[in-house]
C-alpha cells in the first residue's frame, strides 16, 4: 500500500528536488505544503506516514512544526531537510524526534541511505 | 526583480541562494563559536546606480565598513562582492574573537569575516550550477566611514547590475548585522537566465 508522504518547503524548486530523489521503488502518495501552517493542517486532518520537513520557512518554520507534533503526538516520522546545516540544530531537531539531518540540496543518494535505514524501502 | 525573472526563476534563485548562505552561516558559527540564527536572505536585483541611495540610509547614522572582493568563474562568470558592516558591535566581537581592539586589528577581522562569508556562498552557489571560481584578495575600501554611499558610489560605478542579498545575522548574545552586494556585468542577466532554466529543466 502506497505511504501518504507530505514535502513540506516553502520553495517549489526544493519540493520537486525532493520529490525527484524519491527512488521509484518507494510507493508513495505525495502531498506538499509551502509552510508550517499548511503542513500542519494536513497532518492534523489525515494519515501521514512520513514528513520531508524545511527549516527556514514563513508563517511556521520546520522547528514550530516539529515542536507541535510533539506537543499533539501527532504519528509521523520526520526526515529534516535543510539549509541550516549548523551541528546545533542538527542536535535540536533531533532532540524534538527527528528521525534524518539531510543538508540541501538533497540528492537520490542521500535520501536512499536513510529510507533503506528505516526500511522505508 | 520581478520584471527581469519569472516566479519560476525567482524561486530558484532564492533557493540557490538559501543553500549557500547555509553553508556560509555554518562556516561563521564556526568561526565565531557560537550559533547563527539563519533568516532567509531577501534577494534583489537592481541596477547599480541605485544601490548607493538604496543604503544611505540604513548606515547614515552609524559607522560602517566596506569589504570587496572580486571573483572569476567559467563560462565568463566574474563579478565583485562587497560586504557592509555597521561597526556598533565590531570592537565587541573582535574582543570575542581574541582580536586587538586597536583599529589595524578591526580591520583584520572585518577582512577574515568578509572572506568566510563570501567565498563560502560564493563556492556554495558555484557548486550548485556546476562552475568553480577563484578569488582576488578581500581588501578593505573603507572604514569607520559616515560616507557610506559615496564609496559605494565609486564601487558601483564599475559595474551595471548588483544582486543584493540582505543578510542579517543573529548570533545568541549579540547581533551582527551587515549586507552583501553582488556586483556583476550587464550581460549576466541572460546567463544567469540561462542557468536557472537549465536547472528548472531538470526538475
Amino acid at each position: 500500500m502506497a505511504l501518504p508522504v507530505l514535502i513540506c518547503d516553502d520553495s517549489l524548486l526544493a519540493r520537486k528536488q525532493v520529490r525527484k530523489s524519491l527512488p521509484e521503488s518507494f510507493d508513495a502518495d505525495i502531498l506538499t505544503a509551502g509552510n508550517g501552517v499548511e503542513a500542519l493542517a494536513i497532518l492534523r486532518s489525515q494519515e501521514i506516514g512520513l514528513v520531508f520537513l524545511d527549516l527556514t520557512m514563513p508563517e511556521l518554520d520546520g522547528i514550530g512544526v516539529l515542536e507541535a507534533i510533539k506537543q499533539e503526538g501527532l504519528d509521523c516520522f520526520v526526515i529534516v531537510i535543510s539549509a541550516d546545516i549548523q551541528p546545533e540544530m542538527q542536535k535540536r531537531v533531533t532532540e524534538l524526534g527527528a528521525l534524518a539531518f539531510v543538508h540541501k540540496p538533497v540528492n537520490p543518494e542521500k535520501l536512499v541511505v536513510i529510507l533503506k535505514q528505516y526500511g522505508l524501502i | 526583480m520581478s520584471t527581469v525573472f519569472s516566479e519560476e526563476q525567482r524561486d530558484c534563485l532564492q533557493e540557490l541562494i538559501n543553500v549557500a548562505m547555509g553553508l556560509a552561516s555554518d562556516k561563521l558559527a564556526r568561526f565565531l563559536n557560537t550559533f547563527v540564527h539563519l533568516q532567509v536572505p531577501a534577494i534583489e536585483l537592481v541596477s547599480s546606480a541605485q544601490i548607493p541611495a538604496q543604503f544611505e540610509a540604513r548606515y547614515s547614522n552609524t559607522e560602517a565598513a566596506l569589504v570587496s572582493q572580486g571573483f572569476l568563474g567559467n563560462d565568463g562568470l566574474r563579478g565583485e562582492a562587497i560586504v557592509l558592516y555597521q561597526l556598533d558591535n565590531a570592537h565587541r566581537i573582535a574582543a570575542l574573537l581574541g582580536y586587538d581592539t586597536d583599529s589595524a586589528s578591526e580591520l583584520e577581522m572585518l577582512t577574515d569575516i568578509s572572506s568566510i562569508l563570501t567565498t563560502t556562498f560564493l563556492n556554495g552557489l558555484a557548486d550548485q550550477i556546476d562552475n568553480s571560481l577563484s578569488y582576488s584578495a578581500p581588501r578593505v575600501l573603507s572604514s569607520r566611514q559616515t560616507n557610506v554611499s559615496q564609496a559605494l558610489q565609486e564601487t558601483a560605478f564599475h559595474w551595471e547590475l548588483a544582486l543584493k542579498v540582505d543578510i542579517s545575522y543573529q548570533l545568541i548574545d549579540h547581533s551582527f548585522n551587515c549586507d552583501m552586494l553582488l556586483l556583476i556585468p550587464g550581460e549576466a542577466v541572460s546567463n544567469i537566465q540561462h542557468i536557472l532554466d537549465r536547472i528548472l529543466e531538470e526538475y
